[in-house]
């Protein structure tokens, strides 16, 4: 069994606009994958190549060992999807929605649809018209079609869009729950670093159409830059004192001084000696790490640093 | 066109719950009963001037309180009425899932894009063949009810076919309609269209070419104006053409909607 989602050199042009542009990644099975980027930046164009409604200006695509192509076998029997927002027909109940959407998968039970009603928690929603639901709830509506036929592979473009803070929890627990008890495999969407960290194994991140990082979860933390954050009463001795010892220093807007070096941040207590017998006691010392917003920010260039 | 049979019955769903049926068994209904009131009229044109159905000045048209000027009439509704009727459904069946945000759900499932899109077919003609059936039982009854004299079965099986072709040929032309509502993604494209068409068929049959244009076609066959053979075929490559491009449009283009 390959992985459950390949791409290699996948381009998307409209015109002279280029959407996507070289994309090549690979989504084992059973993983959540996050596909991370600014708004624009080519997830969705690639969604929707990997569901076959935009035909690539180069590369291939292949979801569960098929390519997707016109004319070949299509494996749509073993996706559920969402595709950017969750929209459903207006005039139809929550329940109407979903045994439609039922029919349209065949061999899928009819108490499909209780049990999607229950997961996503739209119970006492069932018999009110999707047009009166509110986003969260439409957001609900949405996964919950995508979950009908107990899908191999979810795809979910911003599957916590609209979801406050309760439901954004709920639907990080659903999705752990499909991966670890079904097996499934999650590719989803986001702009919100600090949301997927919390969810995904590893994490693509795609920005101006091309995948400029590749990394898992457990590499944020050495990816993310520190730095050791000091105060003392006299803060220009203190620096004196730290430059001395080979510590090159700045000062922060705030006024304490920041210090940089990989030596000092794994060994502050030594940086706190040092002022100590200097005769200048920090009153302050913490070791600051570089949120995720501000890295994600980085590492695609929009606050003048460069990605390590 | 694996699972059609349930595509058939969600879009028969989704058409059932929407206020289309209401909203265009209404305008279905204003024909025979215009057709009727035209009847009472001609029937009795000075009775209607004394109780108001009609101004003292009104001039008119020539014409008899009979069957088969009642089922022309009826006809001629059908031909050009239902262009704007028959492509209004067409419209909203088809140009409803792009205005919706709806149809990116269609596109990868396990029911095939051709059999959404036949299913979309079958229910727009399904219900304009109802329209027609209502535009003519209804109009029987209001034409017994106005007490059209009885005629040969044969006039009157004439007048009822003329009805059935036109309404034939006015339903083979939605589907360039419905081409229209998925390449304009919306409702709004196909509906001028079909103002569009009825616009041009009236200029280009007054100036004597309208048996080569499609839309002029059924008016002209429902009038009694001599057309040939050419002209029914124009009208059912152009419902081909129409058909064959939605179906392709759906399978080939691009989908950002």
């Amino acid at each position: 069994m390959g992985p459950a989602i390949e791409t290699n050199h996948l381009v998307k042009r409209y015109g002279k606009v280029t959407a996507v542009d070289g994309l090549s990644l690979q989504v084992e099975r059973g993983e959540i994958y996050a596909f991370l980027g600014l708004n624009g930046a080519g997830k969705t164009t690639t969604i929707r190549m990997l569901l076959g409604m935009v035909r690539p200006s180069a590369g291939e695509a292949y979801v569960l060992g098929k390519k997707i192509r016109l004319g070949e076998k299509k494996p749509w029997a073993s996706v559920g999807y969402l595709v950017e927002t969750a929209d459903a027909y207006p005039e139809l109940t929550v329940r109407q929605n979903l045994e439609a959407m039922r029919r349209l998968h065949p061999n899928v039970e009819p108490k499909a649809v209780d049990r999607v009603i229950e997961q996503l928690g739209l119970a006492i929603y069932a018999n009110r018209r999707a047009g009166t639901l509110s986003h969260g709830n439409a957001q609900r509506l949405g996964v919950a079609k995508a979950l009908l036929h107990s899908p191999e592979l979810l795809i979910l473009d911003e599957p916590a869009n609209g979801l406050d803070p309760a439901g954004i929890v709920e639907m990080r627990n659903l999705l752990f729950k499909l991966t670890r008890e079904q097996g499934m495999t999650v590719f989803m969407s986001s702009h919100i670093l600090g949301e997927v960290s919390r969810l995904a194994q590893r994490i693509g991140i795609i920005h101006e159409g091309r995948l400029v990082q590749e990394l898992d979860v457990a590499d944020l933390e050495h990816n993310r830059w520190q730095r050791l954050l000091i105060r003392a009463r006299d803060s220009q001795a203190a620096c004196a004192i730290l430059q001395g010892a080979g510590f090159p220093t700045k000062m922060t807007a705030t006024g304490a001084i920041a210090v940089e070096e990989t030596a000092a941040i794994e060994r502050p207590d030594e940086i706190a000696t040092r002022l100590v017998n200097a005769g200048n006691a920090p009153t302050m010392l913490v070791t600051e790490q570089e949120n995720l917003e501000d890295y994600f920010l980085r590492l695609i260039g929009l606050n003048g640093k460069n990605a390590s | 066109m694996n699972n059609l049979a349930q595509a058939v019955w969600v879009e028969t769903l989704k058409f059932r719950r929407s206020k289309m049926p209401p909203l265009t068994l209404l305008g279905f209904l204003l024909i025979p009963l215009m057709g009727g009131f035209f009847m009472i009229i001609l029937k009795d044109p000075e009775f209607a001037r004394r109780v108001g159905l009609i101004s003292a000045k009104a001039q008119l048209v020539a014409g008899t309180a009979d069957w088969p000027t009642f089922l022309n009439l009826l006809a001629q509704a059908v031909a050009i009425g239902g262009i704007i009727l028959f492509g209004f459904i067409g419209s909203w069946v088809f140009g409803r899932e792009y205005s919706d945000r709806t149809v990116k759900d269609l596109l990868a499932l396990p029911t095939s894009r051709s059999a959404i899109v036949l299913a979309k077919f079958v229910v727009v003609m399904g219900w304009s063949v109802v329209a027609t059936a209502v535009i003519y039982f209804v109009g029987l009854a209001l034409g017994t009810a106005v007490g059209l004299p009885s005629v040969p079965d044969e006039v009157f099986w004439q007048g009822t076919i003329t009805i059935v072709i036109s309404a034939i040929l006015t339903i083979s032309l939605v589907a360039p309609i419905a081409f229209i509502a998925s390449v304009g993604r919306g409702y709004l494209a196909p509906l001028g269209a079909a103002i569009l068409v009825i616009f041009l068929a009236q200029i280009i049959a007054i100036v004597g070419y309208g048996e080569y244009f499609p839309w002029a076609v059924p008016a002209l066959y429902s009038q009694g104006s001599p057309i040939g053979p050419v002209s029914f075929l124009l009208v059912f490559l152009t419902g081909l053409a129409g058909m064959a491009g939605t179906f392709l449009w759906w399978e080939l283009a691009d989908q950002t909607k």
